[in-house]
């Protein structure tokens, strides 16, 4: 089963729990695991907002007096809302008032919306490699500084600069990351030092050429 | 006889045509050959020299973003500065001290002017006495050194750096994007540093030579002989290094995250400084080991091979 599989029949999961396939993919995915738990967590945490928002008991009493003046409820068989402070009872939920509807609608509507938008977390490393292989990088604002520096100059040299930098700060990066694996690696130590070097004589050159 | 005069016919109208194209052929042809004939003169007239005297151990300082930068080598007291310029929005200052120890040749736009890259470009030809110390500088422009020495400073953001038959000299190349090529480079201290240019070298050998690129390739070819330190480092650029069979290397070879081959008769060390590992790294000396070849990359990928 994969995660996209999963989730697409997420919300019975989380409603009635799933089945063996479905069970074996939550206990193998890390991810899927926990938008589940991160699920479960909002749901319980939106249970709890209910009875905060219950009407006073005295506006039970009145609806109850009301209604047995209308002759529409015996007397004496009144509701454990009506005299009780404590949280309701799942039998409660049938005197739910409107009040309470439009909760459990905005709640349904909100747990909709987290499921439709929710990115499930990925591990650290998985983040990292991502954002090494895939996406560009970004240049930093000292970086940034120097290209606008170079806006008089030609189209391919700027081009180049910003190439060259966007370089450095990968390599700064790998050797960083090499070095701190084993700090006493000095191969690793001589190229962290060698691409802060190609750093500094890209910033060099690039000064020189806007003083120019 | 009908069928027989149509082709005469057809023959004088052809001849007539002809005789009578002559004129205007020669008309285009005088056009053509003065409208070619004008920028050559233009360029003519744009071709400048000047010759400035150096003391003994002086330096030049040479700046010219666009065209293209030329250094070779003269005898004398003299600079010899000769340059073309591509329009009338561009000049090219020569300064020089008045100890005469220090020139600065450096090309402008006029002042109120707006060249564009094309207008800009100054073909810049200058040649030095043997041991004069030379600083370039370029932008797009190719800089070529031919059969100089001395202290020499080249660099360029996108201009391609070619050197030949420099020996005994301090050479420092330094390049954002330009290709590098250096050949016949004898008992030189080399430092090449290139961001994103490939660097190639052919019987390039010195008491010290350092390459070190970004994602610029690098090329050797040659026996890495005068008992130097050679090192050459990228970060993603691939390291090809081709030996006679006669080089006497003590070699060391390590990619991070790339490969490593070699086809290079190497002899185990009896104390490598590291423990070689398959398909990364490995280490070995050929003959008496007289000279120290250290190729490191991180992703690039290390090939050694025999000429």
């Amino acid at each position: 089963m994969t995660c996209q599989q999963f989730q697409e029949v997420l919300p019975y999961i989380i409603e009635s729990g799933g089945n063996e396939e479905q069970e074996g993919h939550l206990r193998s995915c890390a991810a899927c695991s926990e938008l589940v738990r991160d699920l479960r967590y909002i749901a319980e945490q939106a249970k709890l907002l209910l009875p905060m928002h219950d009407p006073n008991p005295r506006v039970w009493n009145n609806i109850e007096q009301s209604l047995q003046q209308e002759g529409l409820l015996p007397e004496g068989r009144m509701s454990r809302q009506g005299h009780s402070l404590t949280y309701p009872t799942p039998t409660q939920s049938k005197s739910w008032t409107p009040l309470g509807w439009i909760l459990a609608l905005a709640f349904i509507t909100v747990f909709a919306a987290v499921l439709v938008t929710y990115k499930p977390h990925l591990p650290a490393q998985q983040a990292t490699a991502q954002n090494s292989s895939t996406q560009p990088a970004q240049l930093g604002s000292d970086d940034r500084q120097v290209i606008s520096q170079m806006s008089q100059q030609a189209p391919q040299v700027r081009r180049a600069y910003e190439a060259g930098l966007k370089e450095a700060d990968a390599y700064i990066s790998d050797a960083e990351q090499a070095v701190k694996l084993d700090p006493e690696d000095a191969a690793a130590q001589d190229q962290l030092v060698e691409a802060h070097e190609q750093k500094e004589m890209l910033y060099q050159m690039a000064t020189a050429r806007s003083l120019q | 006889m009908t069928e027989s005069r149509v082709p005469l016919r057809s023959c004088e109208n052809i001849s007539l045509a002809r005789v009578a194209a002559l004129p205007v052929v020669f008309v285009c042809a005088m056009a053509l050959s003065g409208f070619a004939a004008e920028p050559q003169g233009q360029a003519e007239a744009n071709r400048k020299e000047a010759r400035l005297d150096i003391a003994p151990g002086g330096s030049i300082n040479v700046i010219n973003n666009d065209g293209s930068v030329t250094l070779k080598s003269g005898t004398g007291n003299q600079v010899l500065v000769a340059y073309t310029l591509h329009s009338n929005k561009v000049e090219v200052d020569q300064d020089s001290t008045p100890d005469k120890r220090r020139i600065e040749i450096r090309s402008h736009a006029l002042p109120q002017q707006s060249p564009n890259s094309d207008e800009a470009k100054v073909d810049l030809e200058v040649t030095v006495p043997a041991g004069t110390a030379i600083t370039v500088s370029t932008a797009t422009a190719p800089i070529n050194a031919d059969g100089i020495s001395g202290d020499i400073t080249l660099s360029s953001d996108t201009g391609k750096i070619t050197v030949s038959g420099v020996g005994r000299s301090h050479l420092n190349v330094r390049s954002v994007a330009a290709p590098v090529a250096l050949s016949q480079v004898s008992l030189g201290y080399v430092h090449v540093t290139s961001s994103g240019g490939a660097v190639q070298m052919t019987d390039v050998t010195g008491p010290k030579v350092n390459v070190a690129t970004g994602s610029g390739n690098i090329t050797y070819k040659g026996d890495c002989s005068g008992v130097g330190d050679y090192l050459m480092t990228t970060h993603s650029g691939d390291i090809d290094v081709t030996l006679p069979e006669t080089a006497s290397v003590d070699l060391n070879a390590h990619s991070a995250s790339g490969s490593v081959q070699n086809d290079f008769p190497l002899q185990a060390k009896k104390h490598p400084v590291f423990v070689p590992k398959s398909g990364s790294s490995f280490a070995g000396t050929s003959h008496s080991g007289s000279s120290s070849v250290e190729l490191r990359s991180f992703s690039g990928k290390i090939r050694v091979k025999k000429q």
